[in-house]
């Protein structure tokens, strides 16, 4: 193979970031120059300040935090559960088939749909977006990881069986690893899931929040601030992604896949 | 960091077995004579064995000396693999029944174990060369000692300096290597060997045939060899048994004497012999 060169090195880091910087400048000239009005979409300047003040006055961490956590700990309700769930289903039989029908039935909800019922019973409390982020992450996690056990290669798990492994080791040495690639699509599904579950919930149903924030600034027709959520749920996705990237990288070593370069 | 510490190590401490505190059963591993006692002697009776009604094996008998070598070859479908997966307990047989008898009459737990090399290496993905040798011992010993067994497997099939890698980077031929270390870092009594060089290219294969007469050689484990390359099956077993629709139709000595040179006269007659018999055996499939 050959070794990049140090001009090929720069351009993969740079080229990534070309268009969205192209953006921002050709956003930035149109409000600068008028041709875009001012109240109809912030120029990037007028964000970057509106996040300044935001900072400055405390309210925007707050915020941050408050979701932040909503989105954790649902995930870590709804991705445990169908971690669990998914495991049990891949490893036995009863199991899979006294819930997995059941399971594929509600997987048919839009989970967003029961936002109504949701305020009915919790009210606009934290248990509402923990219940509803919960859900959403469930569903993947859980089916990737009954796919993942799934499709271990059966000639590992014979190899394993003949060499004597116990059934603790069995699972740990050869099931667990063997589903790890399938377990980290569903990783990486629920993540986007999981914000997309809380910009809604937090945008219909909230008193604190990021999406109240929005919510908020649109009352005063603070578009600057509104972007700025926006932007700040953007970039919250792509740092969820890239720790995800992270993880994968160093749990699947072994395969060329995702070896990086 | 992991991968140079073990090559420093490797080479100075080829036989880390001294260290380990069971070393008592094993003998080491440059003894010259067929090491005699650990083998394990297969004896079978009107075995039978059918999937959904149709029969593979069909009350066949046989008995194996412990520590010999013997190959079973036959045509694809004949039930070479599936008389082997029986005597390795991998399937259940319909009838009739299989003994293996340890060297000596101990607690049934001392007894060495049995091991097979299948066809493709079977090597975990996700584990390094050296965790995948450590498989072999599964439940045996302490991290360390299994490690330093695994190692100096590794070494033995002349593999040490690459106990830090990942299988993926290993050639064809390495990783099947890697998985007769995983076969005999237990110090099997019984080994068998499923096709494990039909993958190969030529040279290869036979670089991996005199390894594993060379390991026999030393080791003195019951080898039992299921191919469909007659000219292997001649340079590698004492005994050579031809599969024919699920019973033994030929059982054939091999007498001659080892180190055999490739394209000896009386190899080859055998070679013939064997193919004759398998060619006019069903000339319409």
């Amino acid at each position: 193979m050959m070794r990049p060169t140090p001009l090929a090195r720069l351009r993969d880091t740079a080229l990534p970031w070309l268009l969205p910087i192209a953006i921002l400048l050709g956003w930035q000239a149109a409000v600068s120059a008028g041709l875009v009005s001012n109240r109809f979409m912030p120029a990037p300047l007028d964000v970057v300040r509106a996040g300044w003040e935001a900072g400055r006055t405390g309210e925007l961490w707050t915020n941050l935090w408050v979701s932040t956590l909503r989105a954790l700990s649902g995930f870590v309700v709804g991705g445990g559960i169908g971690f669990a769930l998914g495991l049990a289903n891949g490893l036995s039989r009863v199991s899979e088939q006294l819930t997995d029908t059941s399971v594929q039935m509600v997987r048919n909800v839009p989970h967003l749909s029961l936002i109504p019922l949701v305020i009915l019973w919790f009210g606009i409390g934290e248990e509402a977006k923990l219940f509803l982020v919960a859900l959403g992450v469930f569903f993947p996690i859980y089916a990737n990881t009954l796919h993942g056990i799934r499709s271990v290669d059966p000639a590992l798990v014979e190899m394993g069986r003949v060499y004597g492994m116990s059934r603790t080791e069995l699972f740990t040495k050869v099931v667990l690893p063997g589903a790890l690639p399938s377990i980290f699509v569903g990783l990486r599904y629920a993540l986007g899931i999981m914000w997309l579950t809380l910009i809604v919930a937090e945008t219909i149903s909230a008193s604190s929040g990021l999406g109240y924030m929005a919510m908020q600034a649109r009352e005063f027709m603070l578009v600057d601030v509104v972007v700025l959520a926006i932007l700040i749920y953007a970039a919250l996705g792509k740092l969820a992604d890239a720790l995800t990237r992270q993880l994968e990288r160093a749990c699947l070593a072994w395969n060329p896949a995702y070896r990086s370069a | 960091m992991l991968l140079d510490a073990l090559r420093r190590e490797a080479p100075a401490d080829p036989v880390p077995e001294t260290r380990s505190a069971d070393a008592g059963s094993l003998p080491p591993p440059h003894q010259p004579a067929p090491a005699a006692g650990r083998g394990i002697a297969v004896t079978a009776r009107d075995l039978r064995k059918s999937f959904d009604g149709h029969a593979v094996i069909e009350g066949l008998d046989l008995y194996l000396p412990a520590g010999g070598f013997t190959a079973v070859v036959g045509r694809s479908g004949c039930g070479k693999s599936t008389l082997l997966r029986l005597i390795l307990g991998l399937e259940a047989p319909t009838g009739g029944r299989i003994v293996l008898e340890g060297p000596e009459t101990g607690p049934r737990r001392s007894d060495p174990p049995k091991r097979i090399m299948f066809q493709e290496p079977r090597l975990l993905p996700w584990a390094r060369v050296v965790d995948n040798v450590t498989v072999g011992l599964s439940g045996q010993g302490s991290r360390a000692e299994r490690r330093d067994k695994a190692l100096a497997a590794l070494a033995e099939v002349g593999l040490a300096e690459k106990a830090g890698h990942w299988p993926a980077t290993l050639s064809g031929g390495q990783r099947q290597r890697v998985a007769l270390a995983r076969a005999l870092v237990g110090r099997p009594g019984l080994l068998a060997l499923d096709e494990p060089l039909g993958a190969l290219d030529a040279l290869t294969r036979i670089g991996m045939q005199d390894l594993i007469e060379r390991i026999w050689l030393a080791q003195g484990f019951t080898a039992l060899l299921v191919t469909h390359d007659v000219s292997e099956a001649v340079a590698l077993a004492d005994r050579i048994l031809v599969v024919e629709a699920g019973r033994i139709a030929l059982d054939l000595r091999v007498d001659v004497p080892r180190p055999r040179r490739r394209g000896d006269p009386d190899l080859a007659r055998l070679e013939g012999r064997i193919l004759d018999h398998l060619l006019g055996a069903e000339p319409n499939v």
